[in-house]
Order: structure tokens, then sequence, then C-alpha cells
């Protein structure tokens, strides 16, 4: 008998010095600025940028420097400058972020990434309930952003 | 043994996992998706095995290779990693570059 194990979804939270606005575009729009590419791409050093099309169906790719695109996600929801929710192409998931209003000038963006369930159907049968890790994984977060 | 984060690191690997979590996949089958070569394929699929990722098993003539049952969690992890660095470099960015 097989039963699919309850993976939790990934849960982060930042919070930015910056208007609700200024987040959401700079997070989509402006997103070359900032993604760290040569660890974060399929291309590595050779992925000269990322690209957010800011629109429902849009893509979310690299463009590696011999013209080559490879896709990450596809924004299934478009609602600026609240939240986009992508369909994860890198594997079978869902990421959705949220942009909220914490105090003047100051916005807090909150990132979702679940559909993890799903992936159960292409693994044998799982009973582990994945949570350690992730405290850990917290616990160094919040040091670091505290430092 | 490979660790989970080197069998992850590589972007090809990573996609052939993506395929086996739709739905366990014989080898020529990730051969012609990803576009690599016979032996390049077979050479990832053992290290992921190797990681203990994904697991095979005889399906009549084929081999069939499907996600292990700790994969999903252990890709989970790598993503959990993978959003702290974005969103650091995001909050950085934000934070600290010029506008």
């Amino acid at each position: 008998m097989t039963t699919q194990a309850q993976i939790d979804a990934i849960q982060k939270s930042v919070t930015v010095q910056a208007t609700l606005e200024r987040a959401f575009q700079t997070f989509t729009d402006e997103i070359a600025t900032w993604w760290p590419t040569a660890t974060h791409s399929y291309g590595g050093d050779e992925t000269e940028t990322a690209v957010f099309e800011g629109k429902e169906g849009g893509r979310l790719y690299e463009r590696q420097r011999d013209g080559t695109e490879a896709d990450w996600g596809e924004v299934v929801a478009w609602d600026p400058p609240h939240r986009f929710v992508l369909e994860w192409k890198i594997c079978p998931s869902e990421v959705e972020v949220r942009f909220s209003y914490e105090s003047d000038g100051v916005t807090r963006v909150d990132l979702e990434h679940r559909g993890w369930e799903r992936a159960g159907e292409g693994a044998e049968a799982m009973r582990e309930n994945y949570s350690g890790g992730w405290d850990v994984v917290l616990g160094k977060y919040v040091a670091e952003l505290v430092s | 043994m490979p660790s989970t984060f080197t069998a992850l690191a590589d972007p090809h690997r990573r996609a052939m996992l993506g395929l086996m979590l739709e739905r366990p996949r014989a080898v020529g089958e990730l051969v012609e998706r990803l576009g690599l070569s016979q032996p390049g394929t077979s050479k990832h699929l053992r290290v992921l095995r190797e990681a203990g990722l994904v697991s095979d098993r005889r399906d009549g003539t084929r081999r069939l290779y499907r996600v292990a049952p700790q994969g999903v969690a252990e890709l989970r992890a790598y993503f959990d990693g993978f959003w702290d660095d974005v969103l650091s470099g995001f909050k950085e960015k934000i934070e600290g570059g010029a506008s």
C-alpha cells in the first residue's frame, strides 16, 4: 500500500525598505538587475540576463550569451503591485509572491513555493514528514537578516 | 557518493528530475527530451541514483527511472536554500543598489 507524504510548501518572507510599487517593479520588471544568475540559472556564467514578462501568460526565463533561452516559469496570475503566481517549470510546482504594505516605505514580500505533493505521483511511496531541515534554514535566514 | 546538492547543481539533472516527477521515464525518453547523448544522459542518471534521488526498476524489456522517496524532499530542500539566496539578492539590490 502506498500513501503520499504531506510535504509542506516552502514559505519565505523578507521585509524591504521600499514602497509596494517599487518592490513589485524591482522584483519583476527589473529582475535582471538583481537575480544571481551566475549561481542560480541553467547557464551559470554563460547566462547574460533574466527576463520577466509582466503579464498573464508571460515567461520568466534566462537568456544565455549565445542567445539560448531557458524557461524558469510562466505567469499564471498577474496582479500588480500585490501578487503574481508562476507555474514553475524547473520542477512541476507553483510559486506565489505577495507584496504587502508593512508601514510607510516598508514592504513585506512573502514567497510560497508549493505543489510538492503533486510530485508524489511520480515518486514511490513516501512516509516522510519533512520539517526539520527547514527549521535549520529558517534559523540561518533570520540570523542573516538581522545581522 | 555525490551529495544531493552536487547532484542538483547541474541543470540537466534538475530537468531530468522534473520529468521524472511527472511520471517514471525510460532512458530513451530522457535522451530525447533533454537532447543529450545517451552516454551523457546515463551518466547524469547514475549521479542522481548514487545521490539517492532516483531509483529504477525493470518494466518488461526496458528500465524505468523514477524519483526516489526522499528525492522530492531533497528537491524541496534545494529550492528552500535557492529562495533564501534569491530573496537576499533582491533585498540587497532594492536597499543598497543605485535605483
